[in-house]
């Protein structure tokens, strides 16, 4: 790797690295200007009570003073606090075990689609206006269409209500089938589209004529020549979708009773769990950034004729 | 021979089935021989969900319905709630070898003593003392936990010192540990909710040496319990297992050997999970499925009481005049308007058209389910007419002629068209209430009838918390409201309403509403030497309220917060429109379940007949 390419690498960093504190920055502002509290309820607490509260979780002192000693909380020993709402466990924690379930279920979810999705679009570029190529197309474009709360409830209707092969919720590994199909259809049905279109793209090149016309094995043609430059677009897409679908789906979460990060996130903000809100929401912008910083770096290795700059 | 074999097979596994309930029996025959348990019968566990991941196990902090149920599973103080021969519900002692009779001190104070029984111990085998009470106590009531519910010792002497502004460290409730086994408590006045409270889970015993690890209670490992279940495993946000204490004092009473609290919050998947029998008890329903779930589970969809009230708060503060009116008395003339405004809702069709629950349409505040100083129930003495129960008559016939007052009693205000049967000058209000299906239909349906008769409101939702932040600042002129009641006792929905009270979201006594010397109160009729003529909020209710909770003769007591009432509904800043109602469903086949009037569920002398 040449002095150019580490020069990119480190630039990118650097900018990955200002983008998370641009996301705090904004995050911990727009927080506190959003109306309520963690310590609103029902029933109010007493005056008292609320002082002593937030003088525990440092909330009586000034905004600013409070947003650098985030920062510094955060720079110098990634430390993201307690809960306020889940009293003695630390945000790391509860962040922790919403991810290992959410990034279990998003990584199956993800190989899924990716290997089914880039073996039917190939076979549809192949097939191409064939019967079977339209097949393809027309589920493909179902499952893009169909959002996943609708797909969620009709699968929990279906195999769970009525044909009551899986459990309906997610506290044993059975009861994670269903979620993981419900988050693998719509990015293995776009990968199924991407791979086709670039695939026929692809496969219309000078040169995959040229190997043809040299007389090179079909198969050869496909899986050497092809695949390989009609995976650009996959990998554009691939890199940020895993964050995505890592990072949980509240929807497909709350469906089927999963105990994912999805859920804590969304919990967090109705509660106003201020440091919950803040951990969550930085976890998920270094998800975001390094992986797109992955696949930005990916395609180099992919595709050699793809510069830096 | 295909089918001859299959029904071999079917044959073989109807024979092993019996074997296996036979096999169960064995286990479960009661040692003292005194109930016979039927055949067939499944002790070994049951699968519920009660709500998502509880906010707190910590018998303290904890101020919801889902983390009660799971303390008093836990956790044993020296009450609980037990169900009679009958299915009705009384409060027994727990821990406390009785449920004793003060003990009248020369100051007015009175003193409880009680003693534990033998061979209480913690779920680690260390022996229950006394002291794990008193330090449970003054823990809950510290000003250092600051706990929702340290308000609940408001009646034991000492607590209010503790609250003071320049409260000592030291200051503590009047509890004392006579000795291992014997604790004394002074009330600083006789209160009828006593034993509930010692057997509501604030009260419950925890241990000083646990809870020095404030995470002590959201772990398994760490979380040490008294009661007839020991936590065995916490999947956070999945699955809470209980598993029965064998050591526990009543081990031989406890029937069902686990519980696995499923812990989800999509009142859909909760509904999948029961139809498809993976759980047997489930909290809370689709609101839209209600009708049909009805129909289709008679035997399984309940609707029990619950202690609350739904209903609509006005903001006093709010003008609501015709712009430019002249009135001598202006706020006797809001006072008229809004109790009339609360009679052109139709509250029987709110509870049979929208929440569809099973609701109780409501005529005063303080709800069904309150007892009165004879036993009866408050709200049907509450009010004045003897016609109905409460303030006004919400019977379907009386529809027609609560709408003919309500209309005669405005047209002294506003501007009436005869030709349309509307008003033409009543100002535009905002009703505020929070994002949720049925607070919406609710909403729309208020809105409609009173475009009715020309009175125009706009709809406003609020994500929660913003909403309670809003409704608390008295920043709206009318929100939807609802209140639960922690204890049997009508003070918990009086002592909302006085001017420093953090719930007192009408504003009473706040604002303009302040100085406003607008409240007589004569309490001379009752033997009370108090009569205010034209006072303040604070001069008037507030006083009252001090008064209620200083009384010590039980039966004036009553009658007094029937007067409390009285002036609060007078205001007509608060519109009842139904009482709560707790649903839930219970596969048939569950037997031994109750739950009493707070909502929390009772697993532990369940049975599942199969």
């Amino acid at each position: 790797m040449n002095s150019k390419n580490i020069m990119y690498i480190l630039k990118r960093i650097g900018l990955a690295l200002l983008t998370v504190w641009v996301v705090i920055t904004v995050t911990f502002f727009v927080m506190h200007a959003v109306p309520g509290g963690p310590f609103l309820g029902e029933k109010a607490l007493s005056e008292s009570a609320m002082k002593t509260l937030e003088a525990k979780y440092g909330m009586d002192k000034p905004l600013m003073t409070q947003y650098f000693t985030y920062l510094k909380d955060i720079v110098t020993r990634f430390d993201f606090g307690p809960s306020i709402k889940q009293r003695g466990r630390m945000v790391i924690d509860v962040i922790a075990d919403g991810m290992k379930t959410s990034a279990k279920l998003g990584l199956i979810a993800a190989f899924i689609a990716l290997i089914i999705g880039v073996v039917l679009g190939a076979v549809a570029a192949l097939r191409r206006n064939k019967f079977i190529d339209k097949c393809i197309m027309v589920i493909t474009t179902a499952f893009v269409s169909m959002p996943s709360f609708i797909m969620g409830a009709l699968l929990l209707i279906a195999f769970v209500v009525k044909l009551k092969w899986f459990p309906g919720n997610g506290a044993t590994s059975g009861g994670l089938v269903l979620p993981i199909i419900t988050l693998s259809l719509y990015p293995m049905a776009y990968i199924t589209r991407l791979t086709r279109s670039s695939m026929l793209d692809v496969l219309g090149q000078d040169y995959i004529r040229t190997a043809r016309a040299k007389g090179v094995s079909k198969w050869k043609i496909i899986f050497g020549h092809a695949m390989k430059n009609s995976l650009i677009p996959v990998i554009t897409y691939f890199g940020p979708m895993i964050a995505y679908i890592v990072t949980g789906s509240i929807v497909v979460e709350q469906i089927f009773a999963v105990p994912g990060i999805g859920r804590a996130f969304v919990q967090c903000i109705i509660n106003r769990d201020y440091p919950m809100i803040m951990g969550t929401t930085i976890i998920l912008a270094i998800l975001i950034v390094v992986m797109n910083m992955v696949s930005d770096i990916l395609y180099k290795v992919v595709d050699p004729r793809i510069k830096f700059d | 021979m295909k089918k001859a074999l299959a029904i071999l097979l079917s044959l073989v596994m109807i024979v092993g089935l019996f074997a296996a309930c036979g096999g169960n029996t064995n286990n479960e025959t009661d040692p003292t021989g005194a109930t016979e348990t039927p055949a067939n019968v499944n002790t070994e566990q049951i699968n519920v969900c009660i709500a998502s991941e509880p906010d707190h196990i910590d018998p303290a902090l904890n101020s919801a319905v889902d983390g009660a149920t799971l303390i008093a599973h836990l956790f044993s103080g020296l009450a609980k709630w037990a169900q009679k021969d009958d299915g009705s519900l009384e409060i027994v002692a727990d821990a406390a070898t009785a449920l004793t009779e003060g003990v009248k001190n020369d100051d007015g104070t009175i003193t409880y003593t009680y003693t534990l029984r033998d061979g209480l111990t913690w779920s680690d085998g260390q022996p229950l003392t006394a002291n794990d009470f008193v330090f449970a106590w003054n823990r809950a009531a510290s000003k250092e936990l600051a706990a929702d519910y340290g308000y609940m010792f408001e009646i034991v002497d000492g607590y209010e010192a503790m609250q003071a502004e320049d409260a000592p460290a030291d200051a503590k409730l009047n509890a004392k540990v006579i000795d291992d086994k014997t604790l004394e408590v002074t009330l600083t006045t006789d209160v009828p909710y006593w034993n509930e409270l010692l057997a509501f889970p604030t009260y419950f015993p925890v241990r000083e040496d646990v809870v020095a690890n404030e995470a002590w209670a959201n772990e398994p490992a760490t979380l040490i319990s008294n009661g007839p279940y020991k936590m065995t495993a916490w999947s956070h946000n999945s699955v809470i297992t209980l598993e029965k204490n064998d050591s526990f004092i009543d081990a031989d009473s406890i029937t069902m050997k686990k519980i696995n609290f499923y812990l989800s919050d999509d009142a859909n998947n909760m509904l999948a999970n029961f139809q498809n029998g993976d759980w047997q008890l489930i909290d809370d329903v689709p609101t839209n499925e209600i009708a049909n779930l009805k129909a289709n589970y008679p035997d399984e969809f309940k609707v029990t009481g619950q202690i609350g009230t739904y209903y609509v708060c006005w903001n006093i503060n709010e003008d609501i005049l015709p712009a430019g009116a002249e009135v001598e008395d202006a706020e006797t003339a809001r006072e008229e308007i809004r109790s009339a405004i609360s009679l052109l809702f139709d509250r029987n069709y709110i509870v049979e058209e929208i929440s569809k629950g099973g609701e109780v349409p409501a005529s005063s505040f303080v709800a069904m389910g309150l007892t009165d100083a004879d036993n009866s129930e408050f709200y049907k003495n509450a009010g004045t007419s003897s016609d109905f129960d409460g303030y006004y008559d919400v019977s379907a016939d009386a529809v027609q002629s609560n709408y003919d007052t309500a209309i005669e009693t405005l047209k002294k205000y506003y501007d009436y068209d005869e030709a349309t049967g509307k008003f033409t000058n009543f100002p535009t209000l905002t009703y505020l209430y929070n994002t949720n299906e049925n607070h919406k239909a609710i909403g729309e349906y208020l809105q409609s009838a009173l475009d009715g008769v020309g009175i125009k409101i706009t709809l406003e939702n609020q994500e929660w918390n913003t909403f309670l932040n809003t409704r608390k600042q008295g920043d709206f002129s009318i929100a939807r409201n609802g209140w639960l009641a922690d204890y049997n006792d009508p003070i918990s929905f009086l002592d909302m309403w006085t001017s420093g009270s953090g719930n007192n979201d009408v504003q009473f006594g706040k604002g303009a509403n302040k100085d406003l010397k607008h409240y007589s109160m004569d309490l001379t009729p009752y033997g009370v030497d108090i009569t205010v003529e034209n006072g303040t909020w604070a001069e008037t209710y507030d006083l009252l309220i001090a008064k209620i909770k200083t009384c010590t003769d039980t039966e004036l007591r009553y009658k007094l917060m029937h007067v409390a009432e009285d002036m609060l509904m007078a205001t007509g800043c608060i519109c009842p429109l139904y009482f709560y109602t707790d649903l839930f469903m219970i596969n048939k086949n569950v037997q031994g379940f109750f739950s009493n009037p707070l909502g929390y569920k009772y697993f532990m002398y369940t049975s599942i007949a199969e």
